[in-house]
């Protein structure tokens, strides 16, 4: 066999991919009003001091919570907190 | 998003907003995460807040309550297949195999090399691969695991010694003998096989957005002995061990991290330090008598070596004295830098940090890491400098601005979470401080970083610098 013809076994760099298991999203709110819904700002305060605002002006029956960081890493929500929340609006960065 | 992914998990349901180029990140990030359907508003990069908030604040609460589409609903299981043999085929063909691209949309539009940095490789054979393993006694199936404590930075978490890498940004894992795959790939020699481990050992981060620039430093004996170059041109191209060590950085990168440019690799420009790979060597003989190198200065002796492993955010600059210019400051205090210094007429050794260190601040705060050839170092060592410490308390001094000041910089609104913290070398509230309270641009002297080597030219480069508080070092010895 000429040395052009030859083959070979050429190893897979590509990493281990652990499997992960995907889930269905949350069922979504039936309605607004009365729910308790948080709004997770991380940065971007051009954008998030505008919204907030609106959020609360135009969706005066939902309850708004807050939860704000300057950074880039969210502040979560406490277990008693995920009790009681009913969304969460996560932005800009997350 | 593992945040994200725990509420919706817990039913709680969620609306991401981000950037339309930040697209493809979303979209990997929450498959990653189990929830790759999670909704996803674009706000604006240039639209004032009021004019984007009228675009987005009906989808927003749309997306909480639309009820959920099939896909939406389904659930499974995502694990992409895993073969040891990638390609079987004539070396030609191979060599066009290991080119493949594929077709990266928005903010790209472009071709991107899936196995590579666009450049080709030298294919990774059975054989060839077989033989780039005579480097380490560490077994082929062995997971590239840390060989020693490592401190939590940044979002990251304390790593203990046997803890399996996983390399970001998906978290992959891997074995020996791919390191060594990829070692093969970037036209490393079996004897740089430790080095490209010890490199692997630190996860190879490429960042985020911005611009990240990737470079590795060796100290201690192993760089003689594999032949780096650490005299001229030491970053440049023409070393055939520094330049393929670099390029394995990036290749494990690309093939162990799965980084992506447009996808999950956002710099937005990019830096030269990337293309291709970088890796030097530090100049232990040029080292001023009482002057550590960066092994003993992370605690290793002497005759160990180690790999210095920096993923920092911006580039490279450096002063630029004319042929000449430097040495008149230094041998007879004439010329322009002698007249700035108010040394004029005054034979050296003079501090030329003096005339660099103005510049470096003026758009960017923190540490600075300086490559200076061994002459230069021999004249800090001579002004009075007896230790790197001392230069590096010196340069933190010379950090110090006016509260005023800082609050004219870009990230302390982020450092400070807003100025809501208490400013640390006070004590006090942020909001409690004088205008004229002075802080430093540099948390810790130890951000602050000397390496010696570069040829006879006289020059000083600077990078950015490291935290002082963690640790980029890593045992080559480890990886015999």
């Amino acid at each position: 066999m000429a040395d052009t013809e030859k083959t070979y076994k050429c190893l897979n760099p590509a990493g281990i991919q652990p499997a992960t298991e995907t889930y269905a999203l949350a069922p979504r709110l039936d309605a607004l009003d009365g729910k308790e819904i948080y709004f997770s700002i991380c940065g971007e305060p051009d954008i998030t001091i505008p919204l907030e605002k609106r959020l609360k002006t135009d969706y005066p029956n939902v309850t708004w919570k807050i939860k704000k960081t300057y950074g880039t890493t969210p502040m979560p929500l406490s277990d008693e907190e995920m009790r009681t929340c009913d969304g969460v609006i996560q932005g800009v960065a997350w | 998003m593992p945040y994200l992914a725990r509420l919706e998990k817990a039913g709680i349901p969620t609306v991401v907003i981000d950037f339309e180029d930040q697209t493809e990140m979303v979209k990997q990030t929450a498959l990653v995460n189990g929830i790759p359907n999670v909704r996803y508003l674009h706000a604006s990069r240039v639209l004032t807040g009021p004019e984007d908030v009228d675009n987005i604040i009906g989808p927003i609460m749309e997306a909480l309550t639309e009820p959920l589409t099939d896909k939406e609903k389904e659930t499974g299981r995502w694990e992409p297949p895993q073969q040891r043999i990638l390609f079987e085929g004539t070396l030609d063909e191979a060599e066009t195999f290991y080119q493949k691209t594929t077709l990266v949309p928005f903010p790209i539009n472009a071709p991107i090399a899936v196995y590579t940095d666009g450049l080709p490789i030298r294919v990774p054979t059975e054989e060839r691969v077989r033989e780039m393993l005579t480097g380490t006694r560490h077994k082929p199936d062995e997971l590239i695991t840390y060989q020693s404590e490592r401190p939590a930075m940044m979002r990251g978490r304390e790593k203990k010694k046997g803890d399996v890498v996983e390399f970001e940004p998906m978290k992959m894992t891997a074995t020996v003998e791919k390191v060594a795959t990829i070692a093969v790939m970037a036209g490393c020699k079996p004897e740089h096989l430790p080095a490209v481990l010890a490199i692997a050992e630190s996860s190879c981060s490429t960042g985020t957005t911005v611009f990240w620039g990737q470079w590795v430093c060796i100290s201690g004996p192993y760089a003689k002995e594999i032949g780096m170059n650490v005299g001229a041109g030491m970053i440049d191209p023409g070393s055939p061990v520094n330049m393929p060590i670099g390029r394995a950085y990036q290749l494990i990168a690309i093939n162990l991290g799965g980084a992506t440019p447009g996808v999950n690799r956002m710099n937005s420009i990019g830096s030269p330090f990337n293309s291709g790979g970088t890796c030097f060597a530090e100049n232990a003989d040029g080292l001023p008598a009482g002057w550590k190198g960066l092994n003993e200065e992370y605690g290793f002796k002497k005759d160990e070596s180690v790999a210095m492993v920096m993923n920092v955010g911006g580039s490279i600059q450096g002063g630029q004295f004319s042929p000449g210019g430097y040495r008149a400051l230094q041998k007879s205090g004439h010329g322009g830098i002698a007249r700035r210094l108010d040394v004029k007429g005054t034979p050296g050794p003079h501090n030329f940090l003096e005339y660099l260190l103005p510049g470096f601040w003026a758009s960017r705060e923190g540490g600075i890491t300086f490559v200076m050839v061994p002459e230069m170092a021999q004249h800090l060592h001579d002004y009075g400098f007896k230790t790197k410490d001392e230069v590096y308390e010196w340069v933190q001094k010379r950090s110090l601005t006016t509260v005023e000041h800082y609050k004219t910089y870009s990230w302390p609104d982020i450092g400070t979470n807003g100025w809501l913290g208490i400013e640390p070398t006070s004590g006090k509230h942020w909001k409690e401080l004088a205008d004229d309270y002075l802080v430093p641009l540099v948390n810790d002297p130890r951000d602050i970083c000397i390496i010696v080597g570069g040829g006879e030219e006289e020059v000083c480069q600077e990078l950015a610098g490291r935290r002082g508080a963690s640790s980029p070092v890593y045992s080559i010895d480890a990886w015999r």
